[in-house]
């Protein structure tokens, strides 16, 4: 297991965006997380890379307790991760905001320079590496947000809705690349709210509702789940099913 | 490349002639010209690169003074010594008060050192070992040349190192990324409390150290002198004048800030009025040329600046 997360709670004020959830997720695997808005899964993505400590309860990254730790030392121990909204440095180059997520682990200038280079190829941006991210469309700052993400290498990497906003034809691509990511070293877990992607792409889903954990299975079974089709599609759906 | 390359040694060449060229009112001005260079570029480090506006930015100057000062007359230590101390003693404090400030997001940065500011003022009015309000008494070097090759070393190096661990190092991109973006910063393993404690630090050395240089020169100096409010006002006019977070932005600053001081105050003597005159035209430049006057020359090959001033100025944390 190369995360785990024990009875996490994390409230704000009178909310509890996650309550109780306890995850493990294969090392190598593509884990998916659903379920409706406000259901708790970005919560739970920055509790994982330190956005913010739990309320209670633990988070273990390969055998270390990493939770209460600040995002950068979670960063060096290997978790990436995007942002559901692009938050890249505007003002910067494309190849620049990759470079200064790969300072962490080079040692020169030249070596980020080298290796960010690679990176942009990997998500095929390599054509916008000297445009100001200013001038980059919401595609190709999807693929930067990924792109930085890769740059810090990764044992772990969290998606949080890369695919949203994106055509069906670059969502296509899209998911092209992530199985492209797949390489039995790199784990990730995607969240996302297009079905298509989740199914296609993961090799276990958890549905959270209400920051409860409500199922969680191999893709298939997860879909014909009476909870989550209820929580999901509402009674109506699910009655009429 | 190359004719850039000449224009960049003649304006050394110049500088290095300069005290032998000119009469000692235009040394002096020059002398202050190079100082303030200096002291709009430290300004510049914290709050162009990094975004941070800092308030209080002139007490490190007055730090340096009042240091350099002390070290010389109560301790009887060298000039140098008391030079490199002051820088040191500049860079500790902010240590010390980004620490706990530079976390916070908004304002809070700008205020804190406001009022850091005025807490150094008031204390060095009211201490007997700094002269209190009548201020401190260095011994005297009639040596103008002397004090305007110490000032323009002192700057040089303001310059130099900003140009290698801002411009050309991974510092630089460092402080960059935090001012475009704090959280996606630290997420991308950026340690951003420390970058921008050592980003605050570096700002502040320097000014301590020309600060040193500055009460050694006019060897008298008083809290008002050196640490009023308007050393601060100064230097960040010169630097969003200039064009902020563009290395020679504020050279280009200093220079034309100081030099319309100084004609204005020839002219009008004693008065008050060149303020006045000072202000329109800072509102007019500031209204007219928001990209400053590297924007200006934007374009014409001599300057580069990586993104257009006005765009960066709605980054500033006030």
């Amino acid at each position: 297991m190369i995360l785990q997360s024990h009875d996490l709670v994390k409230s704000f004020g009178g909310v509890t965006a996650v309550d109780h959830l306890s995850l493990e997720v294969e090392k190598g695997s593509v884990f998916g997380i659903i379920g409706p808005n406000g259901s708790g899964k970005t919560t739970f993505f920055n509790l994982v890379n330190g956005v913010y400590p739990p309320t209670s309860g633990t988070i273990t990254f390969n055998g270390r307790n990493i939770t209460g730790l600040r995002p950068h030392q979670i960063a060096k121990l290997g978790i990436g991760r995007t942002y559901q909204v692009p938050a890249p440095f505007t003002k910067m180059t494309v190849l620049e905001n990759v470079m200064v997520s790969t300072f962490m682990r080079s040692s020169s200038l030249k070596e980020s320079r080298k290796v960010s280079w690679e990176i942009l190829e990997r998500v095929r941006l390599e054509d916008k590496g000297n445009s100001l991210v200013l001038n980059v469309t919401l595609e190709d700052r999807k693929r930067l947000e990924l792109a930085r993400a890769l740059g810090t290498r990764p044992d772990l990497l969290l998606l949080d809705e890369v695919m949203a906003g994106l055509t069906p034809s670059e969502i296509k691509e899209a998911i092209e690349l992530i199985r492209s990511l797949r390489t039995g070293e790199l784990t990730i877990i995607v969240v996302e709210h297009i079905m298509d992607v989740i199914l296609s792409l993961c090799d276990r889903i958890a549905v959270l509702d209400y920051g409860e954990k409500i199922a969680e299975d191999v893709p298939d079974k997860v879909v014909n789940d009476p909870n989550v089709i209820k929580a999901y599609l509402g009674e109506r759906y699910s009655a009429r099913n | 490349m190359a004719w850039k390359l000449t224009v960049f040694i003649l304006l050394l060449v110049i500088c290095f002639i300069f005290p032998w060229i000119v009469s000692p009112l235009w040394l002096r001005i020059g002398t202050e010209v190079v100082m303030w260079a200096g002291l709009a570029q430290s300004f510049n480090i914290i709050c162009g690169y990094t975004g941070r506006l800092d308030f209080g930015h002139g007490a490190f100057f007055g730090i340096g003074a009042y240091v350099t000062g002390m070290a010389m007359t109560l301790l009887g230590w060298p000039f140098g010594l008391g030079l490199l101390v002051s820088g040191i003693v500049s860079a500790l404090l902010a240590l010390a008060i980004g620490y706990p400030t530079l976390r916070l997001r908004g304002a809070y940065f700008a205020i804190a050192t406001w009022a850091m500011g005025e807490l150094i003022r008031q204390i060095a009015t009211i201490l007997d070992i700094t002269g209190g309000a009548f201020g401190l008494q260095l011994p005297a070097v009639l040596n103008l040349p002397y004090f305007y090759y110490m000032m323009l070393l002192v700057t040089g190096l303001t310059y130099l190192t900003t140009y290698l661990l801002v411009e050309k190092a991974r510092f630089g991109y460092k402080l960059l990324a935090i001012r475009e973006d704090e959280d996606a910063a630290e997420m991308v393993g950026v340690n951003t409390a420390s970058t921008k404690n050592w980003a605050f630090a570096l700002s502040a050395f320097f000014p301590g150290v020309l600060g040193g240089i500055y009460a050694y020169w006019v060897t008298f100096i008083h809290p008002d002198s050196v640490l009023g409010g308007q050393i601060t006002d100064v230097m960040c006019v010169m630097a969003f004048l200039g064009g902020i977070g563009s290395l020679w932005g504020p050279f280009l600053g200093a220079i034309v800030v100081q030099l319309i001081q100084r004609v204005l105050w020839v002219v009008w003597g004693e008065g008050t009025f060149y303020l006045v005159i000072i202000g329109v035209t800072i509102c007019a430049v500031i209204l007219f040329i928001p990209n400053g006057l590297v924007g200006l020359l934007e374009g014409t090959g001599l300057f580069s600046p990586k993104e257009s001033v006005n765009e960066l100025k709605k980054k500033i944390k006030w």
